[in-house]
């Protein structure tokens, strides 16, 4: 005789009940029907079964779409309806353990030859001695070699490269990788970053890390392959929608694209938030001397990873607080961070100790104004250049100084003055109402700015006005 | 009992206060909450919570991670599957699900699905078709069928709007799934049909065969504006005729995906990236200060092919072995192959400043065009080097400027190599200027062949005779 096990008849907390009577149509004894009266705490009209009837098929269970539904009914369970919900279910949402960190670890690497690399080869270069082991990216010039290097090398440190269908999917593997506590990264140039900042948007909203080296082209729209700087207000002002910040480099040799990749992966992870690189197209293409650092990262796990074990079950990314206190409380976190991010602002400044005349550029076009500095200053003229290194937060508290003996302020950059409108608001923010008049020179459309323009401009400027220092608001009118 | 993969308690549904702690945020007769539970059974029968990594799209289920006690993250709206594929090659011991509705996965996320279907990599993904968009409000959805009502098709949906996306098809007309099935919720036999492909999809995943679809027709009574019962013959009446149930794909494929462990070795790095421990020989007793006091700018022009760019990186590798600073940057033409090919170089004692060349020291050109667009940039006291087997009449050169016709491309060919042409340029470089010994020069030419290495003999020899074209030795 084969043993016959007693199958459990249905049980219903009416409060979990939605009135919906799936179980109603698909019960063959009929004994299931809608109760005659209002459930008070939900305001619906539950189901009612006749035990009686029941044969205890278990379709009705089946049909229950609440997991807290219809469920089979133990035998021993004789006053359930009175007993609490929390008892019955538990009081703890779940089993899964406390999460700790799994640290990274610092290898050391031996003393190297300088490499003789591009600047894009650089970042790609610094993001493996970083532990980045997970590249994502879509093709798009003047960034492509990037990615090309990342093609060939990943596969011999067993890492991953990933062609993505588009920029959206790129951002979005990352937000997994990340989502799983992995250091990823990517190379884009300024239309594929538009098409990134939706999900860097939701990175920085779920709090997760990773690199972006956006190597900016000319614009808008399609523009051209050729360098610009058009993307300082994307990275600094405009992360996609919401209250978002990210750190921002400019680097400006090869050198600094492969160091400033390093140090962005280790503040990603120290913040839990993106960082962003920006570099251009020239120094992209750029190749140099760069020398390796002392030692290499082997990442760990953070605790707060969704890496898919039993010690990272129970964290969650998500970027949803739909409880408005939740979502402000949340907003307050951030902005603690982007205030805890103002320490890491940094900045290079080349004979500005008595400089009357101020240069301020990053990136490639920082050189040219350095080596138009040195002309000047082989001329007599007192100039200095002031070259911010991180755009956001922009290095203010190393530049006030300078204000003490400063007669100009000379912008030089391939934009129509996005990174002006960050000293602007940096000054503003700082309370400085006072500063000198600031002039430019602009480019736009992939010429860069040339050295010997910058000398002209500067030697051209009306030399009774470097005496007096103006309101900002005069310069503006 | 219910599934010990639900949550004892929804924590994340409104703090899990009052009966949210218990119940889910869908309407009555939703089908999204069968779904789940087969989900819920499937992880629990094969014993993976653990490992689960469950994505939400955005949608009616955008909050599964109130219920499911797995690892989980919630992406934006279309791009679940490009987020599972970041876990699953993160983890790929990790059992990634990807939960999307019809207007995430069939409207705004087309791309991500397709890709990642295509990609293949173990991922289960399960996509719950009601016809309709529920979150934002009964919209027309990529799915609605010909002459539904929704609130942005409200005369019905016609030919204007477009015809429903059968999705199921359309992965399974693809290579990479290994299994795809559409199923439904309406009746007993259905919703078994739909706990058994959605087991089977896991299972799938759990044994490293490749990629899973499950389509799941399911009661949206909310904006069909029906009774749950109505809207179960609906789905039945109306959509099976539109969505045909059953079997699209079912593809016998072996366990494949391995993937190795990243390894993070030193000398496994160093190997990758060309790093070198072993300092090489220099030969220079100081800077070439006879051409410039700090700073030598080179320009190396002419159409791509020339070899300007390999030459100029040798110079820039050259200059960085003596302990200089030196930077090489390159400009294109538009045309990917065959256009104009220029290389700016500067090699410099300290540090190079600006690393464009619009006034080099030294200029080579492989072609008429280059030598009569630079010819005049070239610094007074400078020098040109230009192939005089391709330029027969070279245009008149600056004053004080010493030009040399060399036939770069002629020694090249009668060596047998027309490419080593810009190596006969770098010797008569050398010859002409003294920018480095010519130690130098060879030790960066055989670094640059150290993987070809038979290359090494044929290039030395056109290096020395392009020195001879200059210098012809005299013993």
């Amino acid at each position: 005789m084969p043993q016959v096990t007693e199958r459990p008849k249905p049980f219903l907390f009416p409060e979990f009940c939605k009135g919906c009577g799936r179980c109603i149509s698909v019960c063959q004894k009929h004994s299931i029907h809608f109760a005659d009266h209002i459930n008070a705490r939900t305001g619906v009209v539950p189901i009612e079964i006749d035990l009686d009837t029941c044969n205890a098929c278990g379709l009705c269970m089946d049909a229950c779409p609440e997991p807290y539904g219809l469920i089979g009914r133990p035998v021993d369970a004789t006053d359930w309806e009175l007993e609490d919900p929390s008892h019955l279910f538990g009081h703890r949402p779940t089993t899964a353990p406390v999460p700790v960190d799994i640290p990274d670890q610092r290898v050391a690497l031996p003393a190297c030859e300088p490499l003789v690399v591009k600047g894009n080869y650089a970042a790609a270069i610094g993001a493996l001695l970083a532990g980045c082991r997970h590249f994502f990216g879509y093709p798009i010039t003047p960034s492509t070699e990037g990615a090309e290097l990342m093609a060939s090398l990943m596969p011999k440190l067993q890492g991953v490269f990933l062609q993505a269908v588009s920029e959206v999917a790129t951002v979005n593997h990352m937000y997994g990788a990340a989502s799983a506590g992995q250091r990823s990264m990517t190379f884009t140039s300024s239309p594929g970053f538009s098409l990134m900042l939706e999900g860097i948007s939701y990175m920085i909203g779920a709090e997760l890390p990773g690199v972006f080296v956006n190597i900016m082209r000319g614009g808008p729209g399609l523009g051209n392959i050729a360098p610009e700087q058009t993307d300082i207000k994307l990275a600094c002002r405009g992360l996609g929608h919401g209250n978002t910040h990210a750190l921002v480099f400019a680097p400006s040799t090869p050198q600094e694209m492969l160091d400033m990749t390093m140090r962005a992966f280790d503040l990603s992870f120290r913040y839990r938030n993106p960082v962003v690189i920006l570099g251009d197209g020239y120094l992209g293409q750029m190749t140099g001397r760069v020398m390796l650092p002392r030692d290499m990262v082997k990442p760990g796990i953070p605790a707060w990873a969704v890496w898919g074990d039993a010690m990272h079950r129970r964290n969650l990314t998500s970027s949803i607080m739909l409880a408005e206190t939740d979502l402000e409380q949340h907003n307050e976190h951030l902005n603690r961070k982007y205030e805890a991010m103002k320490v890491e602002a940094m900045a290079d400044t080349f004979v500005c100790d008595d400089a009357e005349i101020i240069v301020v550029a990053c990136n490639t076009p920082a050189r040219m104004a350095k080596g138009a500095v040195q002309e000047l200053r082989h001329m007599g003229v007192k100039a200095g250049l002031f070259r911010p290194q991180t755009l956001w937060p922009f290095p203010v508290d190393a530049f006030l100084p300078l204000l003490a003996h400063a007669r100009r302020i000379v912008m030089v950059e391939a934009s129509p003055g996005q990174l002006e409108d960050e000293l602007r608001l940096a000054l503003s923010r700082a309370d400085v109402r006072t500063y000198p008049p600031i002039s430019s020179v602009q480019h736009f459309g992939g010429i860069l700015p040339q050295q010997h323009e910058i000398v002209t401009r500067i030697m051209d400027l009306p030399a009774g006005s470097h005496a007096q220092a103006v309101s900002g608001s005069e310069v503006l009118a | 009992m219910s599934s010990t993969v639900f949550y004892d308690r929804f924590e994340r549904h409104s703090h899990g206060e009052g009966l949210k702690g218990q119940s889910t945020h869908y309407c009555a007769g939703c089908g999204h909450g069968l779904a789940h539970k087969y989900l819920a059974e499937a992880i629990d029968a094969l014993g993976i919570q653990d490992q689960t990594v469950a994505v939400s799209p955005v949608g009616c289920s955008v909050f599964l991670y109130y219920y499911f006690d797995v690892g989980n993250t919630q992406a934006a709206h279309g791009r679940a599957p490009a987020v599972a594929i970041g876990h699953k090659v993160a983890n790929p011991e990790s059992i990634v699900v990807s939960y999307q509705g019809d207007g995430d996965l069939a409207s705004i996320g087309l791309a991500e699905i397709v890709a990642t279907a295509q990609l293949g990599l173990p991922i289960t993904v399960i996509f719950v078709n009601n016809a309709i968009y529920g979150m934002t409000g009964g919209q027309m959805a990529p799915t609605t069928l010909m002459q539904q009502k929704t609130s942005s098709s409200p005369y019905g949906r016609d030919m204007y709007m477009g015809q429903p996306m059968k999705m199921a098809e359309l992965i399974a007309g693809l290579d990479g799934p290994v299994y795809v099935e559409r199923v439904a919720l309406f009746d007993a036999k259905q919703r078994n049909r739909a706990r058994k492909a959605i087991k089977k999809g896991l299972q799938l995943q759990v044994e490293k065969r490749g990629f899973s679809f499950v389509e799941v027709l399911a009661e949206c009574p909310t904006h069909l504006k029906m009774t749950p019962e109505q809207a179960e013959s609906w789905v039945r009446e109306k959509m099976l005729p539109v969505f045909p149930l059953g079997v699209k794909k079912d593809e016998t494929r072996d366990a494949w995906y391995a993937p190795p462990t990243p390894n993070y070795e030193p000398q496994a790095l160093l190997g990758a990236i060309g790093g070198s421990t072993e300092a090489l020989p220099r030969y220079c007793s100081s800077y070439p200060a006879h051409i410039a006091a700090h700073d030598i700018s080179l320009k190396l022009a002419g159409s791509g092919g020339d070899g300007a760019q390999t030459a100029a990186m040798l110079l820039a590798r050259a200059g960085i072995n003596e302990g200089f600073d030196a930077t090489h940057i390159p400009s294109y033409g538009p045309e990917s192959r065959g256009g104009t090919s220029y290389a700016d170089i500067h090699i410099a004692a300290e540090e190079v400043l600006s690393p464009a060349s619009p006034h080099p020291h030294v200029l080579i050109a492989f072609n008429a065009p280059s030598l009569t667009k630079f010819a005049s940039t070239v610094r007074e006291g400078g020098t040109i080097l230009y192939d005089s087997s391709v330029i027969d009449a070279p245009p008149p050169m600056p004053d004080g400027v010493t030009a040399y016709g060399v036939p770069m491309t002629r020694i090249a060919a009668d060596l047998g190599k027309p490419l080593v042409k810009n190596i006969v340029a770098l010797g008569a470089l050398q010859a002409a200027t003294g920018l480095f010994p010519v130690d130098t020069f060879l030790t960066a030419i055989r670094q640059a062949l150290k993987d070809k290495c038979a290359m090494i003999p044929l290039n030395e020899e056109a290096f020395e005779w392009g020195r001879q074209s200059i210098a012809p030795r005299t013993n």
